[in-house]
This record gives structure tokens, sequence and C-alpha cells, in this order.
């Protein structure tokens, strides 16, 4: 599946600010079932841009300095993705989470695509002895890890309301684990946390999914803004598998990566500074158009 | 007869030691391994005899003493009723060591910290170590202090470390044991600098008798090391703090001074085009090297913490660019992990070949699986600990002794190390050694941990700081100071066979380029100055105005009264002031419930209190700055005894005093001129307004005098006019005369000429806006006549005053906008 991308987000300021730096990790990355053909970022009113000499996540990241005072600004990033993903089915040769944990613990890649870095809490996403005891119901060590990464999936997806009005964007996971409701990063969050809490390597994705459906199918919740998800390391044979709790389902070529860390800080879109003061409003619009 | 009194002390001192030593040994037994017991007569004798010479037959005296030194010498630093900032008081036993014992330390210390410089070097470069499985990534990634953004980045200066401060512990046994490694911002240099200064003043011939090796030596190894990594010959250094928030920002101005390091928070750094700069009142300036003591993932929200405030944006691109020393590199806390000791022995003999020369405490990490069956095993004679400083799930309030757990919980503990093994070392129990402390009029036993330093000098070795600082525990019970518990602190002297010559940290006199102005001035502490000078001259302005009322409301039947008209313009001013407000229901102002509130009410606003709190604040930031003098008069207590009157006086010899420090002890400097500045513009405000308020047409003879009272200026009318008082000369003289130091003239002459001094952005000759409205102001008042001076005029001086006084800090302070955060993305 090819997909056009366009992702814009516009800043407003109630008064004007004097300089803005950013960071921006919009480009979707190079991924294993995904290939960028195309890519450009506008910036209006022009700011310079250049790549990140220093990164942490697993990330495009380009940095932004607009030195001009303005009142709003505007980001927009087009992307040509072809994405060709399989629904992953698991065998009986996968390995169980115990041994999933024992060869992450033992794994010697230290970069950011090796399973250890996502084995530890991290600053958004602490450990929590509630959300780890409700979440070990599907985590028996000796499940096979794929069968274990989508029950719980699943089970989130049932037993959490979607509901954009309960939380926001760095309420802390306990908070929405104990309303049973959230958004994608709500839901995401809290399957990291049962994971690493289960001693597994969990990651943070941010990217997106196809707006309008295939025909006959429901529309995903999530396709007018940006999207996230989990990632499960399942062995080296495996790898890494994507898994969607807000929608129950595998990650397959309905979903295109953009970034992937340990949580949202890592990868978020756009973080920064500017110096000024007042208010902030933001816009985004998302629109994902498989052309085929 | 001078000379038998003086035999007779030391005789006396010596019986004292002896009975004191033999005392103490007696308790302490020689199996306990104790300092003194199981050490060198000689040595300790000398330092109970010149503990004697100071405390007579009464230890508690010496305790006494070496505290208030300890307290004296941080006076510049700390704040009383801060007190608690320093946090273990000082004991006037050092803990003395023989040079040769020290030297196996010394070389222990700087083989350990350059294994770690390789270990580190080898995590944030080509990973050979993890590739081949010597150190588990597991390990890395589990510290909090592993900085991914640094993996990869080649380090200006080369090096990931140029300080590293260790605990040690020292076995009954006598050996030493390494129990923590401090490498991300280690702190305590500073404290070692104090307790030498407090215990050498406290026990003053001891130097002499022991041959005690100097500091100084090492902190010129450490500024000479890093200033010799910096591109340019002359760096600037800045030492970056995260504020006086901070547990240690006291320490951190006294070692900024100390070093010569610009005392700097984030806010005051700037990164532009990749280049690191400060902002001062001479525009921005290059920073070469910053020596940070915050937390280095607040460093740059960019590149870590997006949420960090205290941070400079870009400052990792600054430093990847080569542009910018950080020391120590972001990141090298990582190898801060109690985990790392397990492997620590193994790296040394793989990297270096050699043995640890002081081992550390033996260690299990429970993310390697054998590793977990042993401490599993040999829990009952384990402590349990976090394996990353980070207390997991399972050990909610950090370290345990596995023996001390009921069946319960050690059942809970390992379920829980099964889940996430990774999370737990276990660790050897350690026994420490005792040393004598001052505890109830007699020495006492108690276990202690030392904290050494070690600096990279100028040729890249490492140089061990002769000493440190010891940090005592409270109980006999040891385990309380293993975790860091201790409560008194105390010097560590090594000893040496030979002579020490004198050192300190001023550089060989023919070696010093002469320099008459004091390097740069950094706007926040220009406007920390600037407002200092302010709010002094206000409090005194107030104070004369209260005064004044006190006076005229007691004194009613002496005849020295003034008309109520008058005392009623002085309750205004105290009320327009905010310092107190006029009940509503009271036609005639309650003229010593306002004096009370304006001198005494602690929870005022606009009041004596509230003033002199708010210079206390600034005072607090300054203080690498400002003289221990000034300091102290700030921090007095606000007076409570006497009368009202009486307190007023006892204030007004305070802000006499301070108003004299600065005049006539503060140096020249951009800073004072700053200071100068704040009170020449808030005495100018304060003269207008009086003059306003007395000085108008239809005074009464009343009116003119409380002017010239509260404008200082009897005596300078007196000597001027022979004839009764007259509103043209009082007028003349108070607001017009350049001759009269307390004139709203004067004052804008001072305060163009300060201005016409400080820097300028452009060299254009083009006076900046400050400059041209202090023109403007003087040329006003010096072409305005006393007669026809009107309430317009003088609104007038008061307006520009004000602009002035913005455009000043426009143009030299840090213009408060604030870091807004960009993002916050709605995700569905």
């Amino acid at each position: 599946m090819i997909y056009d991308i366009r992702h814009v987000t516009r800043f407003d300021y109630g008064r004007p600010v004097a300089f803005a730096r950013c960071n921006l990790r919009l480009k979707p990355i190079l991924w294993s079932g995904q290939q960028v053909e195309r890519y450009e970022l506008a910036v209006t009113p022009a700011g310079e841009t250049r790549p990140a000499l220093a990164e942490a996540g697993l990330a495009n990241v380009t940095r932004l300095v607009v030195t001009e005072r303005v009142r709003n600004l505007t980001i927009e990033s087009v992307s040509r993705v072809m994405v060709d993903r399989m629904v992953p089915m698991p065998q009986s040769e996968d390995p169980t989470l115990a041994e999933v944990a024992a060869l992450a613990r033992a794994n010697r890649d230290l970069s950011a695509a090796g399973p250890s870095a996502y084995l530890y809490p991290s600053p958004l996403i602490p450990l929590d002895a509630d959300i780890a005891a409700w979440c070990a119901q599907d985590l028996d060590p000796d499940r096979n890890a794929l069968e274990a990464g989508i029950a719980l999936a699943q089970r989130i997806q049932r037993d959490f309301a979607f509901d954009p009005t309960a939380t926001l964007v760095d309420t802390p996971p306990r908070e929405a684990f104990l309303k049973r409701r959230g958004v994608c990063q709500d839901l995401t969050q809290i399957m990291i946390t049962g994971l690493r809490a289960a001693g597994l390597p969990a990651a943070y994705v941010s990217g997106y999914i196809r707006t309008i459906p295939p025909p006959g199918q429901e529309r995903l919740i999530g396709a007018d803004a940006t999207h996230a998800w989990v990632m499960l390391w399942c062995g080296p044979a495996r790898g890494w598998v994507g898994v969607d709790p807000t929608n129950g389902i595998w990650m397959a070529s309905d979903h295109v990566i953009m970034a992937i860390g340990r949580d949202y800080a890592e990868i978020a879109p756009i973080d920064g500074i500017v110096l000024g003061s007042g208010a902030q409003k933001m816009d985004v619009s998302v629109d994902v158009a498989p052309i085929g | 007869m001078a000379s038998h009194a003086l035999s007779e002390g030391l005789f006396d001192a010596a019986a004292h030691a002896a009975r004191w030593v033999a005392d103490y040994r007696g308790r302490v037994g020689e199996g306990a391994g104790d300092v003194v017991a199981g050490g060198d007569p000689d040595a300790w004798t000398a330092a109970f005899e010149e503990l004697a010479v100071a405390a007579g037959d009464d230890l508690a005296h010496a305790q006494e003493r070496v505290q208030r030194h300890a307290e004296d010498i941080g006076t510049g630093f700390r704040v009383a009723g801060d007190s608690d900032e320093r946090p273990w008081p000082v004991s006037p036993v050092p803990l003395l060591i023989a040079e040769g014992e020290w030297q196996a330390i010394a070389e222990g210390v700087a083989q350990r910290a350059g294994l770690i410089e390789t270990i580190l070097a080898d995590i944030y470069g080509n990973g050979t170590l993890i590739a081949e499985g010597a150190i588990p990534a597991a390990l890395i990634n589990g510290s909090p202090l592993f900085l991914r953004p640094m993996v990869g980045l080649t380090l200006p200066g080369g090096y990931q470390l140029q300080f590293a401060a260790f605990d040690l512990g020292r076995g009954p046994d006598g050996e030493w044991r390494v129990l923590a490694d401090h490498l991300r911002a280690p702190a305590g240099a500073g404290y070692a600098l104090e307790n030498r200064l407090a215990t050498s003043r406290t026990l003053g011939g001891l130097q002499g008798r022991l041959n005690i090796l100097r500091h100084a030596p090492f902190f010129t190894a450490f500024r000479d090391g890093l200033a010799a990594l910096c591109k340019r010959a002359e760096p600037r250094i800045g030492l970056l703090t995260p504020g006086r928030w901070n547990a240690s920002y006291a320490e951190q101005a006294h070692l900024a001074r100390y070093l010569g390091f610009l005392l700097v928070e984030g806010a005051d750094l700037a990164v532009a085009e990749d280049r690191l700069y400060v902002r001062t009142i001479a525009g921005l300036k290059r920073v070469d090297a910053l020596w940070q003591r915050a937390d280095p993932r607040m460093l740059d929200p960019l590149a870590f913490d997006s949420h960090s405030t205290i941070g400079v944006a870009g400052l990792i691109d600054a430093f990847a660019a080569h542009n910018v020393l950080i020391s120590n590199a972001p990141g090298a806390g990582v190898l801060e992990a109690p985990a790392l000791q397990a492997f620590l022995p193994a790296l040394a003999e793989r990297i270096i070949g050699e043995k640890l020369k002081l081992p550390n405490i033996a260690t299990w990490w429970c993310g390697d699986t054998a590793a977990r069956a042993t401490v599993e095993a040999r829990l009952d004679t384990l402590m349990i600990a976090p394996a990353f400083g980070v207390n997991p799930l399972g050990l909610p309030d950090g370290a345990v002794q596995g023996s001390e757990l009921s069946a319960e919980a050690r059942q809970a503990l390992l379920t829980d190390m099964a889940r996430r093994p990774q999370d737990y070392v276990g660790q050897e129990l350690v026994r420490l050694s005792t040393m004598p402390v001052v505890a109830d009029h007699e020495l006492a036993a108690r276990p202690f941990t030392l904290r050494v330093f070690a600096a990279r000098g100028v040729d890249g070795d490492w140089t061990v700081m002769p000493g440190g600082f010891a940090r005592i525990g409270e109980h006999p019970d040891i385990r309380a100071a293993v975790m860091g518990e201790g409560i008194w602190s105390a010097d560590v002297a090594i000893y040496s066979p030979d002579p020490v010559p004198p050192a300190s940290l001023l550089p060989a006199p023919d070696s010093t380029q002469i320099r008459r102005n004091p390097g740069t001035l950094p706007s926040r502490v220009a406007d920390n100055f600037y407002w200092l000078g302010r709010y002094l001259e206000r409090g005194e302005a107030l104070l004369a105005i209260v005064r004044a009322m006190l006076g005229n409301s007691i004194d009613a039947d002496a005849g020295a009264a003034l008309d109520h008209d008058t005392v009623g313009r002085m309750a205004g001013l105290v009320v327009a002031a905010g310092a107190a407000a006029h009940p509503a229901h009271l036609k005639r102002p309650d003229l010593v419930q306002l004096a009370r509130t304006a001198l005494d009410a602690l929870d005022g606003w606009n009041n004596i209190p509230a003033i002199n709190r708010m210079a206390r604040t600034i005072a607090q930031v300054s203080r690498d700055r400002l003289s221990a003098d000034v300091v102290r008069l700030l921090d007095a207590p606000h007076p409570t005894k006497g009368s009202m009157l009486d307190r007023c006086g006892s204030l007004q010899r305070r802000y006499a005093a301070l108003s004299g420090l600065s005049a006539e002890h503060m140096g020249r400097t951009a800073a004072w001129r700053f200071h100068d500045l704040g009170r020449r513009v808030e005495r100018g405000l304060a003269v207008a307004r009086l003059v306003r308020t007395f000085g108008m047409t239809g005074a009464s003879s009343d009116d003119l005098t409380t002017l010239l009272d509260l404008a200082d200026s009897q005596i300078g009318y007196r000597q001027r006019y022979l004839t009764g008082i007259a509103r043209v000369p009082v007028i003349d003289l108070v607001a017009l005369d350049p001759g009269n130091p307390r004139s709203l003239a004067y004052q804008a002459d001072r305060i163009a000429e300060h201005l016409a001094e400080l820097p300028v952005l452009n060299d254009d000759g083009v006076p900046e806006e400050q400059q041209a409205e202090a023109r403007a102001l003087c040329a006003l008042l010096s072409t305005a006549s006393a007669t026809r001076l009107d309430k317009g005029q003088l609104d007038d001086a008061e307006r520009q005053l004000a602009q002035l006084s913005d455009a000043i800090a426009r143009r030299y302070f840090l213009q408060g906008a604030e870091p807004l955060r960009a993002g916050g993305l709605t995700l569905a």
C-alpha cells in the first residue's frame, strides 16, 4: 500500500514570540515493511532547519530555529510512504514471554533498535503495581509471546473506553488506568507499563493510520491525528512486532510508523521551546490517503 | 613568666590528651579496627594535644569552636536561618591518615577514575565492550543516567571525566573499599575546603606539627586542566548551578569564587550558531567551558528532557560542534549504577590487565542469571539493593538486609525479582571501622565513610585531593553510615614525614596578568545588584518617614510637634508606598498604628520587614559577590527589643552601615555601579515625591522643615541660608542644587555618570536609550528654576526616572520572556 500523508501543525501565539527552537520528528523512519518514497517539510515563516546531531529514539530529527518575531508558525510535513506488512500469526516456535525476557536481558545491542533499552520504566511511563497486576492476567511467563501480546491489546481495547475528553497529552498512565478511559496514548502507555513490569521490552510508536477504510470496513480510531501504539520485541527471529491496543489489532499495512522511542518524550512529533509570553493555541490536521 | 604559663598550658594539654586517648582506647578495644586504637599514637596524640589547647579540659568547647569557625567561613555563602543548608556539622577531630597509607588510596582512586574513563569512552563510542559481552547492554540501558543522544559524539577536549568523587569505607581490618562512584556532578569538594579551614583555625598548631598536605594544588590542577582543554588561551569557564533552591547551591557559590569560575544559571546562557554565550551587561560573551552541577538530563530541553526549564536549548549541539566543553560529559553518570560494581573487577583485568587496587564491595547483578541464583542462595548474608539507584517495585524503601526480611517479605521480594531481576543487586554487608567524635563532653567511637576527589590535571593525568571529607554516623550502628545518613563531617588530614611547602590557589606573582576590570558581569547579577540598591534605599527612606511620624506623635506635649496637616501628609506617604493601610473608618490616621505596621508587621507588604526580606533574597543569590559583612547585616533578624523608636534607630544604623560598606568597601566594578544606580534611582523617586508632597505653593513652615528633614538636608540649608525657612530656597536645595548629595539633580547627575561608564553595544558614539534618557533628565533639572518648579514638572521628573529604570532593565537585564513549550500534540 502506498500512502500520501499530509500533516499540518499550526501554532498561534497570543503575543509575538521572539525565538523558537524545536525538534521536528515528522519524517517517517525507514523500517522493515515500510519505505519513504518522498518527503517534504515546509515551515512558514521560514526557519533554519538541519538534522540533529544527538538524538535518543528511532526518529528522523530535524532541529528548527526561527529567529523572526512571529505570531504564528505553520509546519507542513508531506510524505509518500510505501507499506507492505503482513499480519503476524503466532507460531509454535515463537518464544514464550519468559524466554523473551531472558533474551532481551542478554541481548548485546545497545542501540535504540535493540530490545534492552525498552525493558525499563521511562520518565513518562513509570512502573505501576496496579497496572502491572491488571495486565499480568494475560502475561503468563510460559505463554507464546505473540499470543500474549495480542490478547493484552484486545483486553485493553474491550475494557477501556475511547474518550478524547478524559485525558490530556500529559495525563499519567495511572490516571487513565483508574478511569478506564483515554486516547491512543493512554492505552499505549498502559500496555507498555504492563509489559515492562513483566520484564518484557516494549516501545512506544508514533505514526499514522489510514483515514478512509477499505470498502466494507469500519473506519479506524485515530485517523484524524497522529496515532500511537506499542512494539513488543519477540526474540531475535521475530524482532519487533507492532500491536495497537486502541483498535485491538496487529500493526500491519494500515499503520505507518513515524518514530519509535521509550515514551512520547523521545518521539514527540514537535517539541521544543519558544521565547515569549501569553497563550499558545495549536491546530493539527492529518490526512492519510491511500493512492494504490 | 609568660613562658612559664605557656609550658604549664602545654603540660595540661598533654595530660588531657593522654587521658582522652587512653580512655578512648580502653573503650573501643583493639579488635574493633578503630583508627585511633590501631593508628599511629604520635600523630593522634599531637591532634588531641592541639584539641586540648583549643578546648581546655572540656571537649564540648572544641566542638563549639570548630562549629563557629565553620559558620564564619560559610557566612558569605549561606544565610542565617538557612544554617541547615550545611548538611553535616563539623567534628573538631580530624581523620588522620599517614601519607604512606594515603598513597595507596590515591593510586587506587586514580586507577579507578582512569578505568571508568575508558569504559565510558567505549559505551559512548564504538561499543566493543558491550558487543563482546563484557558489559550487558541491559545494564547500561537500565541506568536513568545513560544518555543515548551522547552515543557517537566525539567530545570537545577528548575526555568524559575531569572531576570524580568516590565514597570509601574502611573495614575493621583496615582495608579500604569503594562504596559508591560519583561521576555526573560530584558534590562535596567545597565542604572539604570549609572543613579544612574550620579545623585548622581550631587546631592551629597541627598543620605545622604533622606536615599536613594542602588542598590548593589539587584545585589548581583541576582548574588548569579544564582551562587547558579549552580552545582559547584565557577561557571563560562557568559553573552551571541549578539555582539557589538546589541543596548544594552554597557549596557551588563557594567553589565558583574559589576557582574563579563564573557562577551561572541556565537563564544566563544562550546558544547561537552552535556557540555558548553568557548574557552580560556588555552583550553576549563566549563561554568556553561549563563545570556543570545540574542534573545532566536537564541541561538541554532539545537534546534531553523537553520539560526542563533550567537548561539551555541548543547546548548539546554546541557541545557536539566542539564549541563548548561540558564537564563532566553529560551521560558520565551511567557508571554510577551500583550494578556496575559487579563487573568492574573483571573489566579492570580485561582493560588494563591489573587488579583493582581499591576493591569495591562485592556485588552481584541479578540481571545475570547465574548471579541471580547466587543472590537467591545467599540472601541471608547480603544486602538487596536497587541496581540503578532507582527503587524498583520490590524495594519501595530502598535496600534491605536479606536476613532481616520476614518470610512473607522475602517471598514478595523473590517474586518481584523473578519478574524484573535486572532491577536488583546483591551486595556483601559492609563493616566499617570507627573514628572518634565529641559526644556529650567526651570522645565516642562512630563509623565513618570517606569521600575522596580526583581531578584531571594539565597533563591529562589524575590528581587526587589529599584528604577529602569524612561523614560520620550518628549511631554506633554501622549500616546508617553506609546508607549515607551520617550527621557529622570531619576534615581528613594526610600527614607527611616531610615538611609541606606552602601553596595557595593564587598563581605565582610574576605570571599574573594585571587586571583592573574584574571580568564580565552577567545580566542577572547586574539585575540583582540594581534591585538590592533600590530595596535598601527604599527601606531607608520609609524608615525616615516612620521615625518622623513617631517623633511627632509621641512628643506631642514637648512642643516640637508639627501641625496635623503635615503629619497627615507623612501618613499619606506611608499609605501610598503600600507599607500600611489607612483604616477607612478613621478620619484622622492612627499614627502609632500606621507606624507599627510599616515598621514591624512581619506579614506586611512593602513595609520595612518586607523590603528587608527582598533584599535578603537577592543577597542569597549574589553571595558569590557580596562581602561577608554585607551578608551578615542583611541577615540580621528584625529587631524586637526596646520601643519603636529604638527599633527605628537600630534599623537606621544597619542601613547606614550597609550604605557605608557599599560606598567605601565595594570595588568600583560594574556590579557596584548597578548597585549605586539602584540607590540613585530610588532616592531620586523618593525626593521627587517628597518635594511634591511638602514643597508646593502654600507649604507651611512645618511642611518645609519636614521636607528638609526627610531629604536629610537640614545642615545643607543652614550652611547656605542664614534666614529662616523659605519655600524657594528649600526647593532649590532639595530638588535642583547639584552640590547637595541628597538632591534630585545630584541623583540624576550620578545616574548619567554611571551610564556613561557602563559598556555600550555599539562603538558608533550614539548614546543608547538609557543614556539619552538620563541626559534628558539632567537637562530638565539643570535648566529648571526653583521659583517656577511645579507639580507638573515634578511629575515629569518622576515619570522620566521610572522610564529610565525601565530602559536600564531593557538594556542590561535578562528580560523575562518565559520559555513556552511547543508541542502537546493531540493524539487519537
